[in-house]
Parts: structure tokens; sequence; C-alpha cells
């Protein structure tokens, strides 16, 4: 069996002779089909068996060729909090920086995440790399591509967004205001929103949801801004080196000037 | 004579020789016991995906399975439906123990990419069943517990806008009680896809079965939004005797209704046995032929053995050893040879099942949940046993030709 037939959403097998009568009087391809159809009935759904769920790209290689033309190849990283030298410390740094619950049920320290490292030859052109958030209705798959030297945003999109407003917000014009932003963005954006709501510097508090939201979309649209923060926090975490805690603790600081920074 | 001590120290002097032979049988029985291993554990998976499914039988429109390649294939729409009046005639069956109605259908997940418009990348199973049939065939579905999962129950019959959610589904699209999940689904017949929204009343535990994938809602509103009122994907039955009589009987009073076909699942468990059958005999020869090198292995290395120390058994005959006194310590040469390979090759096989059922699954992909390869205490035993009686049929000429040496003749040509 060809192993692209697991690709599809059913599991797919062919099965033996020991069938129903009136099958037998079927031409052979008909009874093959009947097989399939119906194995993948019964098992139909097993092969999601898995402990936490991760986010990776459908089509990998179609996907950041699209991202990145000049690409010649690319490699998978995969990595998890909980595998970390220090996983306790960098699961609590994840949840103080995130500036939002962590759902404890499917966003443990155990969720697998897949960095892509996309290359032309041995130059590293960039990282790309999905969260799963929950939405309004559904899963909301965000994928980022960053920069490896800025750490900045150069294209955003969603693989999974299922909602009566989900042409709006996957509108270009909509994600293009993510590009270059970087997660110091958000850390500033944290003083901004305290000290000096709708400064002129605070790029995140400019970013806009698209025109006429819908009041139920805007579920969707917080969930949009808290993955982004959360995947630029993981980057930065797993790849970064954690280089912008600086402006986090900055910022903290600004905030709270009696307490001294982690 | 202490033959222990005597066919230890022999076997001793060549350490080498004996290590590897020692390794051929081990290797030949980890090949025998992991093979037995997956005949017992795939049966036994198979069986219990099957028990799981909760039906003993399943009554599905003629034609349906053509189309639901399509759906499969390309992730489109065109099941064939049987009428539900079909139900309402089979239910009167009186060999009917339980019936349940289900209607299937497959929402397409929109997609997105770098790209725009890539389509759709993934599907639900959209179940629809009548919760109270449903659940009496499959008493063993709980639902989840937990923050964000307590309270979990079935929908209300009169609720059209309540699910409720296996486990993987609940996982994948991160849902838990109270939370909204959205649907959408170009219905029969239209062109447009519609919008639905519904409340997740409960998440299922873990099943190991098809049931972990799928959403289930009320029976009438799934064929109201895939625009297939008084439509049935399949009936599930289970009868009060299930016997290859009683399900033929049962099969000729339905057949004659002409939208209908009856499945019995034991000729898909036994399908399914044979679908692996081919791989498993290839595999078995193999195994035969693991098996044959280590005897002649064996035969080779006590063969050489009892070459090497022709004059030694001539002398032994010389002080006055009997013929059945060599081929005696020669035999248990052999079963020390035999035992120690089949007890390591045992234990090999024992310790690494989950290696084995990790190749297994990753070569053939059957989408089982349970362990494909079983190991017993019975197994082994059989296959120590095996090597232990393989091995002294491999020995038998050996030790008959070692006693029926003669002494001085023995002693002459090792001079």
């Amino acid at each position: 069996m060809k192993s692209n037939v697991y690709d599809q959403p059913f599991i797919t097998i062919a099965i033996g002779d020991a069938m129903p009568r009136q099958f037998h009087k079927k031409p052979l391809r008909q009874k093959m089909v009947w097989r399939i159809v119906l194995l993948s009935t019964l098992f139909a759904g097993t092969r999601q068996a898995q402990a936490a769920i991760g986010c990776t790209l459908s089509n990998p290689g179609r996907d950041l060729k699209t991202l990145y033309p000049e690409m010649t190849s690319y490699r998978e990283e995969l990595r998890e909090i909980r595998r970390l030298p220090e996983s306790a410390n960098a699961f609590e740094w994840f949840q103080e920086r995130l500036a939002s619950p962590l759902d404890p049920v499917y966003e443990g320290a155990d969720t697998p995440y897949t960095f892509y490292l996309v290359f032309q030859g041995n130059r590293l052109l960039g990282y790309v790399h999905g969260v799963n958030v929950p939405g309004r209705g559904g899963v909301i798959q965000i994928f980022l591509a960053v920069d490896p030297e800025t750490a900045a945003i150069t294209r955003l999109f969603f693989q999974r967004l299922e909602t009566p407003s989900s042409a709006a917000l996957r509108d270009r014009t909509v994600r293009d205001q993510f590009q270059g932003l970087t997660l110091a963005d958000f850390y500033m954006h944290d003083y901004f929103q305290a000290a000096s709501p709708g400064h002129e510097a605070d790029k995140v508090g400019r970013l806009s949801p698209p025109a006429r939201l819908p009041p139920d979309a805007w579920t969707d649209w917080h969930a949009i801004l808290r993955g982004v923060r959360k995947n630029l926090l993981l980057l930065d975490l797993f790849l970064f080196h954690r280089r912008h805690d600086p402006f986090f603790n900055r910022a903290r600081e600004l905030l709270n000037p009696k307490e001294s920074p982690s | 004579m202490n033959y222990g001590i005597l066919a230890w120290k022999n076997l001793a002097r060549r350490p080498v020789r004996t290590a590897l032979t020692v390794v051929g049988v081990g290797m030949a029985t980890a090949v025998a016991v992991s093979l037995g291993g997956f005949n017992l554990g795939f049966r036994a998976a198979i069986s219990r995906s099957i028990e799981q499914l909760g039906f003993q039988v399943m009554i599905m429109a003629k034609g349906c399975p053509y189309e639901a390649a399509t759906l499969m294939l390309k992730g489109g729409t065109g099941l064939l439906y049987l009428p539900e009046s079909a139900h309402e005639q089979i239910r009167t069956d009186p060999d009917i123990e339980a019936i349940t109605p289900v209607f299937l259908g497959v929402a397409e997940k929109p997609a997105g990419g770098p790209e725009e418009n890539t389509g759709p990348s993934a599907f639900t199973l959209i179940a629809g069943i009548e919760r109270e049939s449903y659940a009496k065939m499959k008493p063993w579905l709980q639902f989840k517990s937990g923050p964000g999962f307590d309270g979990g129950r079935w929908f209300s019959p009169d609720a059209a806008a309540e699910a409720v959610m296996g486990f993987e589904a609940a996982e994948y699209e991160q849902r838990k009680v109270g939370d909204l999940f959205y649907i959408t689904v170009v219905p029969h017949g239209k062109t447009e896809p519609e919008f639905h929204a519904f409340r997740i009343v409960g998440v299922l535990e873990r099943t190991g079965t098809q049931d972990d994938g799928t959403v289930f809602v009320p029976l009438h509103t799934a064929q109201r939004i895939f625009g297939r009122e008084g439509q049935l994907t399949i009936v599930g039955v289970t009868l009060r005797q299930f016997n290859a009589i009683r399900m033929r009987e049962f099969e000729g009073r339905w057949m004659s209704i002409p939208e209908v076909q009856v499945v019995s699942l034991e000729q898909v468990k036994g399908a399914l046995v044979s679908l692996v059958g081919t791989a498993q005999t290839m595999v078995a020869a193999v195994a035969v032929i693991a098996i044959l090198v280590a005897m002649i292995g064996v035969l080779n290395a006590i063969l050489m053995s009892v070459y090497e120390r022709t004059a030694e058994f001539g002398i032994l005959k010389a002080i006055g050893a009997e013929r059945r006194q060599i081929f005696y310590l020669v035999c248990l040469e052999t079963l020390i040879l035999c035992f120690a390979g089949a007890l390591a090759g045992s234990g090999v096989a024992a310790g690494g099942a989950g290696l084995t059922d990790a190749t297994l699954r990753r070569l053939l992909n059957l989408g089982l949940t349970q362990p494909m390869v079983l190991i017993t205490p019975r197994l082994l035993a059989a296959a120590i046993g095996g090597a232990i009686a393989l091995g002294l049929l491999a020995a038998l000429w050996p030790a008959a030709r070692a006693a029926a040496l003669r002494p001085v003749e023995a002693i002459r040509n090792q001079e």
C-alpha cells in the first residue's frame, strides 16, 4: 500500500476475501472499494490518538516554498517545555509573559511544538512556527514566519480558523498589520496599555480588527492576538534564547517600580 | 558420571562456537516468538475493535460504499443513504436485541495557508444518532470529567443545537463542555456552505475506536443540516443469538428490501485477519528459514564437537562408558545450547515487544489502537519447548555417530 493513502482523512486499508456472499458477484474493483470504505468507517478517527495536540503544517513543502521561494531545504525541530533542563521554571516563565492564563488541559508543558527552519543552501532564511489557540467555535491555528536575525514577524497566516467572520479575519490587510512586530512590541504594549493608552509607539495597540467585525467575532480577534504573542514567546524561548526578556523586565519595572526584575 | 558438569565443560572448551550457536538459536526463537505474538495480538486487537463498535450487524444502503469512497478520497459529499423506513421495518424483527439508526456526514474544516484558497485541510465526522439506542448499544461510553469537562451529558432530545464530542475530536478542536463548536456543511442539493453552531454538552472518554474522532448530534439535526431528512447511513444491530445460522436467517429476511445490504462484522473480522494473512505467511516463511538455519547451526556445532572429540569418546568407551551414556552426553550438550538460546531469544522477544509493535504499526498502519503484539507465557513455553525439541532432533545424528564409535578405532584415528 502506498503511504500517501494514509494521508487521507480516514484510514484506508484493503482486506481479503471473507466478504458477504452477494459481493463475490461484483467486479474485483468494486469489491475492493467496498472493503476500503467499510474499514475506513470502522476505524475512522483512530489515527488521531496522541497525548497532546501540536500544530504542524499540513503541507510543509508547499507552504514553506510559498513563504520563501528561494528556499532549497527545511528542517523540523520538535520541542517541548517539559524536556527543557529547568522545565518548571521555563513553564512559569512562559505563563508569566503570556499575560493570560494557559489552558491546563490543552496548553500544558507536554504540548509538542514543531519549528520549521528554512534554508537556502546553508543560509538560514527564517523560522516558521504554528500554535493552537482555542477560538470561539473551534481551534485557531496561527503560523508565523519570523526573521532569524531580528525575530520580527515577516508573515502571518491561519491554517485553521472557522468562524462566520473568518473571511474578514483572514484578509491579507488584516494579517499584514502584524509584519515587523516582535515580542518586544507586545511587552511594550503591556506598559503603554496601562500607563499611556493610545501612545504612538504602541505598535500592538495600533493593530485593528477588520472593519465592522460582529461582536461575537471579537472573541476570535482576541484569541488571535493571544496566539501571536504565544507563538512569539515560544520562538523566544526555544530559538532566540529569551533575548526579549530585558523589554519584559523594563516594562514590569516601569509598571511596578517597587518590584525588582526577575 | 555427572553428565551436567561434563557437558558444560565440553561446551566451555569452545566458548566462541558455543556462543555463536546460542545466538543463532536465540535469534530464531526471537523471530518465532515475535511472529506468534503478532498473530495472537493482531487477532485480539481486531476482535476488540469490532466488539467496541457495539454492532454485530450493519445494515447499509446498496452502493453506499462506492459513494463513500468519493467522500473519503475527495472529502466531498455523495454518500448513498437508506430510507429511514428500512429502520422502521427492520426493528420489528423478533431476533433483534438492540437496534440503532446512524446518520454519518462529513463537515469540511476550512483551511488556510500562506496562499489563500488552499481548500479544506481537515474533516470532522458528524454522527447523527438516537442517543438512547446508541448509548444502550455502547454501554462503555463514559463522559470525561475534570476541570472543563464536569457535567457532561448526552444532548436533550429536543435540543437541536447541542453536540457531544469524542475524545480526540474535542482535543483537536480544543473544546470543553459549554464551548461552542462550529460546523460548515454544504447541504444536499445546495451549492453554498451553511454555518452551524453547536453547544458542547459532553466530551466522551477515550475509547480507542472511531467514536473518539466523531462529533455526535441528534439524528434529525444531522439529517437536516446535511439536507437528508428521512435518510440514514447505517443501522447497527445486535441479535439475541449471534451465530452463523441466525445471521443467515436474518440476512435472508432483510436482503429482500431492495435498498439495503446486510453485513456481519464477524465477516469483517475474518476479512481483516485475512488481510494480514499473506504478510503473516511471508514472515512465517522467514521464521521457518531462520529456524532451519538455527537447526543446521546446532547440527554443525555438535557434529564438529563430536569429530574433534573422537579420541575422547574412544577413551570414555575404553574405560567403560556405554553407548547410551555417550548418546546422552551429546544430547545434553545440545539441550543446554538450545535451552540457553531459546531462553535468551524469548527474553529478547518479550522485552522488545513494544519495539516490534511500533515497527509493525509503522509498516502496517491498520488504525488499531490496541497492542498488535501479544506475548503470553504459553507462547514463550511453546517457543522454548519447540527450540529444545528441534535442537535435539538436530543432535540425533551426531549423538548416534558418537555413540557408535569403536574405542580402538576412535583412538587410532585421532592419533
